[in-house]
Formats: structure tokens, C-alpha cells, sequence
């Protein structure tokens, strides 16, 4: 009994004083969670710092951000994050799950946000196309530029390289690649997709994170892939070899949320107006190579940095469909890990 | 170490059960109730979670036992983790005995150099890995110079690519238990076996293997258990068709937030490294470099 209680008390004590770690944060500062690396800098630089020199709230940065840890905080009610950069497809299904608070509509509403990137629950934070990148020296001067070109081992030989994960791109290029039009992708076809895929599925080098891309491209493991333009962009600077193209190139964004139950609700509703601010939002573009989500900011920037953003090739661009992947992440993901495996 | 001070065998039967009993438990009390909080009572969440979502129910374990892609990645963390030990415990001898009769200066340098790799940050040493083995890499490169190959080996991306990574990793947790077992050996044993009439193979198999046996049980122990759940070093240097439980169970639960299926996938993998526990407990108590 004696020690049945003991164990209860010191159980109570110690929960308690976890809790009171989270509730003792003070009013002005908040807790910004992002996926690290140099985007995560470029953010802290672009946004965070002014923010703390105009409003004098600290932000604190956290990271890398983990969907599950996301749903444990909120499930909880102990949530540790204020605003979290998260994927289109997660900010669209989490809202619908109930786990993010409602925005500002001042801020939603206020017409300068590009539409594809924001809603009631979340505004842009940067947006980015999937890319056809290649080495040059690697395919001897030869240059790909069609989605059907990584699947052409005969006019490229070598390995390619892909996003591992089951997440919007990969499906979309095999079909593209088949011939399917841009404006029937979706619903996407998956049959036809995966049979696709298992044409050069022993060609295929899978990169599980931007700097192993990176690091595929540039030693020329894989001398061609799909990658995220950001990325390219940064090679590029050391790398003249390094190239792109961006035929039919895939569009998506990465978009803020404020996760329900957040401690710190009103200093993370002005962050939010901040980062999506035209001049936010055109400091991190000169930043990173990713194009700005609110649609005054291109006045605000160096036409020759604008000139190489996603933003700017929009007649060959398509959309990745959030709204679908919400609905359907399940299934394709037991489908890919399924196909991955075999 | 501090261990409860055990009274003695004639004071025991003076001492009636149950204060005995309790006077154990409140001075572990502390370590049970940190346990519990950070052990037992996530595990009986995750099993709570494995048969309540996304229905109550035991959907999960049918699929985790009914799909194929689940079996064949418990198949391949099996293979993986095995294949792992092996190797270690082969490359882990040969420096565990060294370590043991090499002259003091020699074997503290070497020890410097396995924990000092311990030390490095495991993120870094993979992608050294990644970066040595790949078709474009040093070790392809400097074979294919000297004309050993004429096209690149695949070093990576493969079975070898993980095994070669975490062998590498795992090595000096195998090194280290058996390092403490054979330094207690006395060599005067094996002479005495010889001066029996033992021959040198005999003196090996009835008299030296006997004596390491706990340190490889807890070598073995160690590395394969580690392995069982290995997660970066596999994702990294692994092709997809060796995808191992760990990083399944993360994908489970980090993008699909399908955390039914993965606590039913987690739960079998406890259940099985506790299995593997308790064998190893069976035979060679707690292991480790003390004699039984």
C-alpha cells in the first residue's frame, strides 16, 4: 500500500512539473517549429528577427516538425508549438480532424495571398515546384527536359533519383511521363502510375531528405532526378554542371499553422501577418529560391532573383491537388510502401 | 552500483514476507514510478491505441500479419539485425582480444579510437558512409583504379550498404562486453588444459569457449536487440526493399498518423525483443562480463 502510494505521489509531482513548464512560458514569446536546415534559417532570418524587433516578442524556434508529435500536443492539450510550417495535404486533413485553430479573416481574407496557398486554416509559407534536375558533366552535356526523360534509360542512362516518401510528386511525374494530360491527373491513376514506376525501379536512387539530394546530384551518384527547385538553386550557385527544367513543373506549398490549443494564440495570429506580409514573404523568397505565397511581394524584389522563382513559370506549371492527397493519403501510402517493398 | 543489502540466510527466515517484500519496493520505488510514467504507461497506451483505432478491435493485427509488405519488412529487420550481428561478432573478436593482451599504450589508444567514434554524431557518420560507398565514391573509385572491377560495385542502397553501416556502428558495443569477459580469463587455465593433454581444439571448445560464453551472449544480446530497432543508418544507406520496422513504424506515425496499425507493428516487435530477453535471461542470467 506504502509504496503504492509512493509511486502515485511522485508520479503526480513529476507530471506536474512537466506541466508547469509549458504554462509558465511567458506572453511574449512563441514557439516557431519548422523542418530545420537552411529553410528553417531563411525564415528565422526573413521573419522571426523583424518580427522580434517590431513587436518585441521573442521567438523561440523548435523543430523538425513531426505530424505525430503535431497530434499528441493537440490531443493532449498540451501544446508546446505555437505557429508549425507544415505540408499542403497535412494543413488540409488536420483542419478537417479539428486539430488547427481558425485564422484571422482579416488576414486569410485580405486578398494579397495567392488562393492555391491559403484557407481558413492556413496561409502560404513558401511554395515550391518539384524540378527535372540534372548534371550536365554526368550525361555528357546532354540535357533532359521532359518528365518522360527520367524514364528513358536508353537516351540517360545512370541512376535517377526520387522523393521516397508517399507524398504528392512521384505518382504525378509517372503519369505525366505516360502521357496522361496535365488537367486528367487526378483522380490519380495508380494502376497505371505503379506500372509505370516498375519500368526503372532498379534505376531508381530514393532521397529521404533535401541535402541527400543534393549531395545525388552533385556527385553525380544520380546525374538526373526530380527535386525541389530550392534546392537546385542552391547547387547551382557552385555548381555551373547543375541544370534545370521546368517543363510541366509541379507546384506546391508548404503553409503555416496555428495548432488548436496553442498557448501563445494571439502573438502566433500576428507572426502569421508577418510571414505572409509582401515583404516577408519576398525576404524569404531572395533567401531560398522558393516563390512568395503573397502576391504583392514580386514588386518588392530584384527582378533578376524574381526571374528564377517558381512564380515565374506558370504557363508550364501544374498543381499538386491537396484536397485529393487529404482525402486519399491512406490508401496511396499503403499502396506506395506496398509497391516499395516487393 | 548500490544493491539492497540482502540479509543473510539465517536472518531471512526470521523476517516474515511481506514487510521484506515492501521494504524492496520502497527503495526502488523512485525508479519504478520513472518507468512507469516514461515506460509502462506509453507501451499500454500504444496497446490501447493498436486495438481501439481506428475501431475497437483486432483489424490491426489481422493487417499487420495478413499483409504481405508488413511481413516482408519483419522478415528483412530479422535478416538485417542478424546478418549485423554476425558480422560484428566476427570483426569484434580479433579486437576484443587485442584489446586484452596488447600492451597498455596500444590498447588505450584503441579504445580512444572506438569511443571516440562512439561520440560522433550518428547523422554525420552515415552519410561518411554514404559518401564512401556510393558508386561514385572513394572506395569504387580507388578499386576501379587499381583494376580490380571495371564497373562500379553497388556498395549502397542494398543489403550490403546497411549491413556495411551498421556493423560499423554496432561494433563497439559488441567489442566492449566481450573485451570485459575475455580480460578475466586466466591463461594459466589453458595451460593447464594443454598440460591435461588437451589438444588445441579441444582446450578452444571445452575450455575457452565455455568461459566467453556470457560476454558474446551479451554481445550478441546487445547488437541484435539494438538492430531489431534501427531507424537512420537502414533509411540512409538501404534500398527500399530493405526497409526495416523502425522506419515503417515512423512513417506509421509521423505522415500517416496511422497510429493503430503502428503500435500493433511496435507491439509485436516488444514482444518479440522481451522473448529474445527472456531466452537470453534463461541461459545466461543477466549476462555481461561477470562469471554465472
Amino acid at each position: 500500500m506504502k509504496a503504492c502510494t509512493l509511486i502515485a505521489a511522485s508520479m503526480l509531482a513529476i507530471s506536474a512539473a512537466l506541466s508547469g513548464v509549458g504554462s509558465a512560458s511567458a506572453q511574449d514569446s512563441m514557439v516557431f517549429t519548422s523542418w530545420g536546415g537552411t529553410t528553417q534559417e531563411a525564415q528565422k532570418k526573413a521573419w522571426a528577427e523583424p518580427f522580434t524587433a517590431s513587436s518585441g516578442i521573442a521567438v523561440k524556434q523548435d523543430g523538425p516538425t513531426d505530424y505525430g508529435k503535431f497530434k499528441a500536443m493537440v490531443e493532449s492539450g498540451n501544446v508546446a508549438w505555437d505557429v508549425v510550417d507544415v505540408e499542403g495535404d497535412f494543413a488540409v486533413a488536420a483542419a478537417k480532424a479539428g486539430l488547427l485553430e481558425p485564422l484571422d479573416p482579416a488576414l486569410t481574407g485580405s486578398g494579397e495571398l495567392d488562393p492555391r496557398f491559403s484557407s481558413a486554416h492556413h496561409v502560404g509559407s513558401f511554395y515550391y515546384s518539384f524540378v527535372l534536375g540534372f548534371n550536365k558533366a554526368k550525361l555528357g552535356g546532354k540535357e533532359p527536359k521532359v518528365w518522360a526523360d527520367l524514364f528513358d534509360t536508353k537516351a540517360f542512362p545512370g541512376k535517377r533519383t526520387f522523393y521516397k516518401w508517399s507524398a504528392p510528386g512521384v505518382l504525378e511525374i509517372a503519369l505525366l511521363a505516360d502521357g496522361v494530360k496535365p488537367d486528367k491527373l487526378y483522380p490519380l491513376d495508380l494502376d497505371r502510375a505503379f506500372k509505370k514506376l516498375d519500368t526503372i525501379k532498379p534505376n531508381i536512387v530514393w532521397w529521404s531528405g533535401g541535402a541527400q539530394s543534393q549531395q545525388l546530384l552533385a556527385s553525380g551518384e544520380a546525374p538526373l532526378g526530380m527535386f525541389w527547385n530550392g534546392r537546385i538553386f542552391a547547387i547551382q550557385a557552385e555548381n555551373p554542371q547543375v541544370g534545370l527544367s521546368w517543363e510541366e513543373n509541379l507546384t506546391a506549398a508548404d503553409v503555416l499553422v496555428i495548432p488548436k490549443g496553442a498557448k501563445n494564440k494571439a502573438a502566433a495570429m500576428k507572426f502569421l501577418a508577418a510571414a505572409s506580409s509582401a515583404q516577408g514573404q519576398a525576404d524569404m523568397a531572395v533567401k531560398t529560391g522558393y516563390a512568395p505565397t503573397n502576391l504583392k511581394s514580386a514588386a518588392l524584389m530584384d527582378p533578376k532573383v524574381a526571374a528564377t522563382l517558381p512564380d515565374k513559370f506558370t504557363t508550364s506549371q501544374i498543381n499538386l491537388d491537396m484536397a485529393y492527397w487529404a482525402a486519399n493519403r491512406d490508401e496511396i501510402g499503403k499502396r506506395w510502401y506496398e509497391w516499395q517493398a516487393k | 552500483m548500490t544493491t539492497v543489502p540482502t540479509p543473510s540466510l539465517a536472518g531471512e527466515a526470521d523476517l516474515s514476507p511481506e514487510p521484506r517484500h515492501l521494504a524492496g519496493l520502497g527503495a526502488v520505488a523512485p525508479a519504478l514510478a520513472l518507468l512507469a510514467l516514461f515506460f509502462v504507461i506509453p507501451v499500454v497506451a500504444l496497446l490501447l491505441r493498436s486495438v481501439l483505432e481506428p475501431q475497437p478491435g483486432l483489424q490491426n493485427y489481422a493487417e499487420v500479419f495478413g499483409s504481405t509488405t508488413y511481413l516482408k519488412v519483419f522478415g528483412n529487420t530479422f535478416l538485417v539485425a542478424g546478418l549485423v550481428t554476425l558480422v560484428t561478432l566476427l570483426l569484434a573478436f580479433p579486437v576484443a582480444w587485442f584489446l586484452a593482451v596488447a600492451p597498455r599504450r596500444w590498447s588505450t589508444l584503441l579504445f580512444g579510437v572506438i569511443v571516440l567514434s562512439m561520440w560522433t554524431n550518428l547523422l554525420a557518420r552515415t552519410y561518411a558512409w554514404m559518401v564512401l560507398l556510393q558508386g561514385t565514391g572513394i572506395i569504387n573509385r580507388m578499386l576501379m583504379q587499381i583494376g580490380v572491377i571495371s564497373e562500379p560495385l553497388s556498395l549502397i542502397n542494398n543489403l550490403v550498404g546497411v549491413t556495411i553501416g551498421m556493423t560499423y556502428i554496432m561494433l563497439p558495443f559488441m567489442i566492449l562486453p566481450l573485451h570485459a569477459t575475455i580480460r578475466t580469463l586466466d591463461p594459466t587455465v589453458f595451460q593447464a588444459a594443454s598440460l591435461c593433454g588437451a589438444s588445441r581444439f579441444q582446450v578452444f571448445r571445452l575450455v575457452f569457449a565455455p568461459l566467453v560464453a556470457s560476454g558474446v551472449a551479451a554481445g550478441v544480446l546487445m547488437v541484435f536487440v539494438m538492430s531489431l530497432g534501427y531507424f537512420v543508418t537502414p533509411a540512409l544507406l538501404g534500398g527500399t526493399s530493405n526497409m526495416m520496422l523502425a522506419e515503417l513504424i515512423a512513417q506509421l506515425v509521423q505522415s500517416l498518423l496511422n497510429w493503430g496499425l503502428a503500435g500493433a507493428a511496435a507491439l509485436v516487435l516488444l514482444v518479440v525483443t522481451l522473448a529474445i530477453y527472456a531466452v537470453q535471461f534463461r541461459y545466461f542470467g543477466f549476462g555481461g562480463g561477470e562469471a554465472r
